[in-house]
């Protein structure tokens, strides 16, 4: 059944979605033909424009596959829809696991895409030189290497997509547990939620601080910062992330389970 | 065993009481009118059942369970409204219900909308509400359920619709089946069912077979019902 679902979710989400990803190869294809021509101002300049209207539609993509998330889960857990979603022969576990799931992979397949894009856009010698140079002195610093630096970059970003994204789904929950103003309700609990956890996130890191002295450094002075710090309260980051993403994903399961009222 | 019990069901909104202490038996095979006004808790009872509303207190059981996989598996239900995605065509709708409900039959469903003169590649937001609601009634139906559940199956449409309703929820049920209808609209379903349920202000104050209702009132469950509930 969760398969079942997961095609209705998926096609939903990236029967929009797609269009975005579409326009932003097409524009970083057409950007990248623009730039290869030489000696040509105008080309280079519609080159630019091209590059400028792929990473306008990148950032939609983004916002597009997180709201869509948002959009169908309301539509389908708790406007008209929700009348035949929750009258299929399926546990509200399953329906749930099916929303999460499908934002997980619409958030990985956008992050998948932002970086082909962006590759085609302004792959050139001196570009993956400059690159590769500021990684090297980020990997040196942080004694990582170049590879682990870059999937540890899109690891944190692709876990705060979906801390987002579950945050949504949260509020959502809770919001239309209320009988009026359920939008506004699930918005603000959100809202709410979202600066919770990062208060609970630099209050353990403080508490962390109060154990290593390099770490209340950050909190204390402005010195130059010790990079084997940072790559700890990377980890720290990636640890904390994994469990709030766990914990509201288990948070959403049982509101969920617990029934709905639907208008 | 019945197929649906509720005992002792309440549901408030907000301290207000829409259903209040609801005791109700429904047993196999009948076709049964929930007949009330409008705003009386006819479509609370219905979502209760359907599991699209939490009881305030009490419970509902379905064949002894409470409501979840496998009720929905034998309970087919109409809401009063279009549940259906609308930017799909009603083909892949059929695809849909085929793929979710073990029950479902599709050759049934797609012989109803041939005699619609209905192109199933038709999407559902280029139809006409009326059109919409009589896909609905058919995939509802399509269905080898135990219970069908029809919530104001006839509100908002013409006389020749709602005998076409009619006609389709008749030949379309078998024996042994139970169908719960609820409507307001009562002189236009009381020739088919077997059993109504008056509801009114959250409570169920008759429930009784109509041959020996209209026998003993000597007079028709319309006239009866309006005696009942005057305003």
């Amino acid at each position: 059944m969760l398969k079942k679902l997961l095609h209705y979710d998926l096609l939903y989400i990236y029967k929009y979605v797609g269009i975005f990803y579409i326009l932003a190869l097409i524009f970083s294809i057409i950007s990248r033909i623009f730039i290869s021509i030489d000696n040509s101002t105008i080309f280079n300049i519609l080159g630019s424009f091209c590059g400028g209207l792929a990473v306008g539609m990148i950032i939609s993509s983004l916002i597009n596959a997180i709201i869509r998330s948002w959009q169908r889960f309301i539509k389908n857990i708790y406007k008209d829809e929700a009348y035949l979603t929750h009258t299929l022969p399926v546990s509200k576990r399953i329906i749930y696991a099916s929303k999460v799931i499908s934002s997980i992979i619409c958030a990985f397949t956008t992050v998948l895409i932002s970086i082909i894009c962006l590759i085609i856009c302004y792959y050139s010698k001196s570009t993956i030189e400059t690159i590769k140079t500021l990684l090297e002195l980020a990997s040196n610093t942080l004694n990582v290497n170049v590879i682990n630096l870059l999937l540890t970059i899109f690891f944190i970003f692709f876990l705060e997509i979906i801390f987002v994204i579950l945050i949504g789904y949260v509020g959502i929950i809770i919001g239309h547990k209320y009988n009026q103003n359920k939008l506004t309700k699930s918005i603000i609990v959100s809202f709410v939620l979202y600066m919770l956890t990062q208060t609970i996130t630099l209050i353990i890191i403080f508490i962390t601080a109060i154990f290593n002295k390099d770490i209340m450094n950050l909190f204390k002075t402005v010195e130059v910062i010790n990079f084997n710090i940072i790559k700890k309260i990377i980890i720290l980051f990636i640890i904390l992330y994994i469990v709030y993403n766990v914990i509201y994903y288990l948070i959403g399961e049982k509101l969920l389970n617990k029934g709905v009222n639907l208008d | 065993m019945n197929l649906i019990e509720c005992k002792k069901l309440t549901k408030k909104f907000d301290n207000k009481i829409i259903l209040d202490n609801v005791n109700l038996k429904i047993s196999q095979g009948k076709i049964i009118g929930l007949l009330g006004k409008n705003g009386t808790g006819k479509t609370t009872l219905i979502k209760l059942i359907n599991d699209l509303l939490t009881p305030t207190t009490g419970e509902i059981l379905i064949k002894g369970k409470k409501p979840g996989i496998l009720s929905k598996e034998i309970v087919s239900y109409l809401p009063e409204r279009t549940y259906l995605d609308k930017n799909m065509k009603v083909i892949n709708i059929i695809k849909y219900f085929k793929k979710f409900y073990k029950n479902f039959d599709e050759q049934k469903a797609l012989n109803l909308i041939k005699k619609l003169n209905l192109d199933v590649n038709q999407k559902l937001n280029k139809m006409s509400k009326g059109m919409q609601e009589k896909i609905q009634l058919i995939l509802v139906m399509s269905r080898n359920a135990e219970l069908y559940i029809l919530d104001e199956p006839l509100g908002g449409v013409d006389p020749a619709t709602r005998d076409y309703i009619l006609d389709t929820i008749l030949s379309n049920v078998n024996k042994t089946a139970t169908v719960l209808i609820s409507t307001h609209l009562i002189s236009d379903v009381e020739k088919i069912l077997d059993e109504v349920i008056f509801i009114d202000e959250g409570k169920i104050k008759l429930i009784s077979p109509t041959d020996e209702l209209r026998e003993k009132e000597r007079a028709s469950i319309d006239e009866i019902f309006r005696r009942l509930f005057k305003c």
